[in-house]
């Protein structure tokens, strides 16, 4: 009994071991993006650094609003990842209930379309993007960054919303028909407000995936007042001379939100993702 | 009553419909548009000038920075994705037993995966700088080295950095993908395996890794194409230099295109990258075809 005690208080001490180390590993790039925002820039290249700041200087935090537009590339990602988040859910949800809920011929074809979409990143496809941008005059223009987010994302958020859909019994919204609903309104006012997490869910990833979105946004906007804050963060970024200080204050600004989004999410992702899977 | 017929046929695409024109218009005629662009001559102001008897191709192919490239991307998608994997398995076990924090530190596992790839990678950028990086200043403030070191000598150096980078933001998809498998995994099998007097290694093998496969395929997949497309990491910490040796196929054709001026062999790069994706999907399929066939005998 006591050998027994012995190897649980052995395997406990591991345990506690291994959660610290991952914790600081993973703290460790954070750590770093913090101190290094509350330095002063004369501490940047000193000669004898040091780990904290000598002088805890706040005021980065305040001056970055002034030293470039940063107000103004936080604005556009907010449009941007609203616009996106907005246009995938409207186009999504019906093609959701759709493959949820009704037969119909190529269902299967086209769900495997969706997930074929996967296949092709933005990157790839970048030479094409932007010459369609170009044809339709979506260069520098917040619209195409939002459609293109959007359609990118259409692929999750219908996997997520059709694996929610169909874990939803179709009996309430039945028993909505018989009452004198449309589809449209058993649809509204009875599956939507059933699927409330796994929408929110979806709401909340297709915002962080487009706030999060750098490839496209850096080949379509160069004009610096239409920037999102993942390309505007460049400024900060020169061929010369890099203002650290400014830009860990300013990616903080960009990071903590969506971290506090994210988790908030995190439970109802991970299954959702696997779960859209495994009844595929 | 025929009118009714063909509206009720009609309506399960009526609903698809906006989903399809968005995916159609913004995915579907840019890849068009790569394929043909890969066929054709292009100028340098970008008018197509018609089709170049597959010239982009054999530009690329001759090209020892394209088989470089090819090498890299092979390296890069199998190291991320497998170190991932596993070091996303073992945190997701770990994760799984009860221990004082827990919730603390599921929540702090989340972080590189809600981080934007961009600032996460600035932030490494800055810690392996050689002359003032967090990493040298902090291990010389614990005494552990007397000297800064240069933790980038090479370009291979670089790309271990990278396949780094790339490692810590994707285990976490993994983790949380292998925890919500976990979760629905029936206790009562470990409890009939502990009274069959089963080892932990005897479980893993016959209980948990079979029961887990659904969430590893969907987590292994996913990361496949994730990474074997990702692009903001290279490109912020070497853009794909030293002399073009740190380039996957996704910053290699950026570059092609946006710095060179050459977007026909972009094209040409995207197009072998599609192929490339295909095959695994085919693998995958067959595969997965051979497996069903399997349970059913």
């Amino acid at each position: 009994m006591t050998k027994r005690k012995r190897k649980n208080i052995i395997k406990k001490f591991f345990l506690y071991l291994f959660v610290i180390v991952l914790c600081v590993i993973i703290l460790y790039p954070y750590f770093v993006m913090f101190t290094t925002a509350a330095k002063d820039r004369s501490e940047m290249y000193a000669l004898n650094m040091t780990i904290l700041p000598v002088e805890w200087k706040w005021s980065n935090f305040i001056e970055i609003w002034s030293a470039a537009p940063v107000l103004r590339y936080f604005l556009n990602s907010v449009i941007v990842a609203g616009g996106a988040t907005l246009v995938a859910i409207l186009c999504g949800i019906p093609a959701a209930y759709a493959m949820s809920r009704m037969q119909f011929k190529g269902k299967s074809v086209f769900l495997g379309l969706v997930i074929m979409s996967q296949m092709f990143a933005p990157v790839v496809l970048l030479v094409g993007i932007y010459k369609l941008m170009t044809t339709m005059n979506l260069v520098n223009n917040l619209i195409g960054l939002i459609l293109l987010n959007a359609a990118f994302n259409q692929a999750f958020a219908i996997w997520l919303l059709r694996g929610t859909f169909l874990s939803i019994s179709s009996e309430m919204e039945q028993a909505a028909k018989v009452d004198g609903c449309g589809t449209i309104g058993s649809l509204i006012r009875v599956l939507i407000p059933m699927s409330a997490p796994g929408i929110v869910t979806t709401l909340i990833f297709v915002f962080i995936n487009s706030w999060n979105e750098y490839t496209i946004a850096l080949t379509l906007m160069s004009t610096d007042t239409l920037k999102p804050i993942t390309v505007g963060i460049n400024v900060f970024y020169g061929f010369n001379m890099i203002q650290w200080q400014y830009l860990f204050a300013t990616s903080l600004f960009a990071t903590v939100p969506v971290i506090i989004l994210f988790l908030c999410i995190e439970k109802h992702l991970a299954a959702g993702l696997t779960a859209g899977g495994v009844k595929g | 009553m025929k009118k009714h017929a063909i509206r009720k046929k009609a309506e399960p695409y009526l609903w698809m419909l906006p989903s399809l024109i968005l995916m159609t218009v913004m995915i579907a005629i840019p890849i068009v548009t790569v394929f043909q662009l890969s066929l054709s001559e292009i100028s340098r102001a970008g008018v197509i000038k018609g089709y170049n008897d597959f010239k982009n191709f054999k530009m690329i192919f001759a090209s020892p920075t394209f088989w470089h490239t090819l090498q890299n991307t092979l390296v890069w998608t199998v190291a991320v994705v497998g170190f991932s994997t596993l070091i996303g398995f073992v945190i997701a076990m770990v994760l799984n037993q009860e221990f004082v924090g827990r919730k603390i530190v599921r929540a702090i596992v989340v972080f590189p995966w809600a981080t934007s790839l961009i600032i996460q990678s600035v932030i490494w950028k800055y810690i392996i700088n050689a002359d003032y990086g967090s990493l040298n200043v902090i291990l010389s403030k614990l005494g552990i080295i007397k000297k800064y070191i240069n933790w980038t000598p090479d370009a291979n150096a670089y790309f271990a950095w990278e396949c780094w980078i790339g490692i810590f933001v994707t285990f976490p998809f993994v983790t949380f993908c292998v925890l919500s498998g976990l979760q629905s995994i029936d206790s009562t099998f470990y409890e009939a395996a502990d009274i069959d007097g089963a080892g932990f290694w005897q479980k893993l093998r016959m209980i948990t890794l079979p029961l887990l496969k659904p969430s590893l395929t969907v987590s292994t997949v996913l990361n496949i194409i994730y990474v074997f497309n990702s692009f903001p990491i290279i490109w912020t910490i070497t853009k794909g230099d030293p002399a073009d040796r740190t380039h996957t196929l996704a910053t290699y054709l950026y570059k092609l295109s946006f710095y060179n001026g050459k977007s026909g062999q972009a094209a040409a790069v995207s197009v072998v990258g599609f192929a490339i994706l295909c095959v695994c999907a085919s693998v995958y399929m067959i595969l997965s075809l051979r497996a069903e066939k399997e349970d059913q005998l």
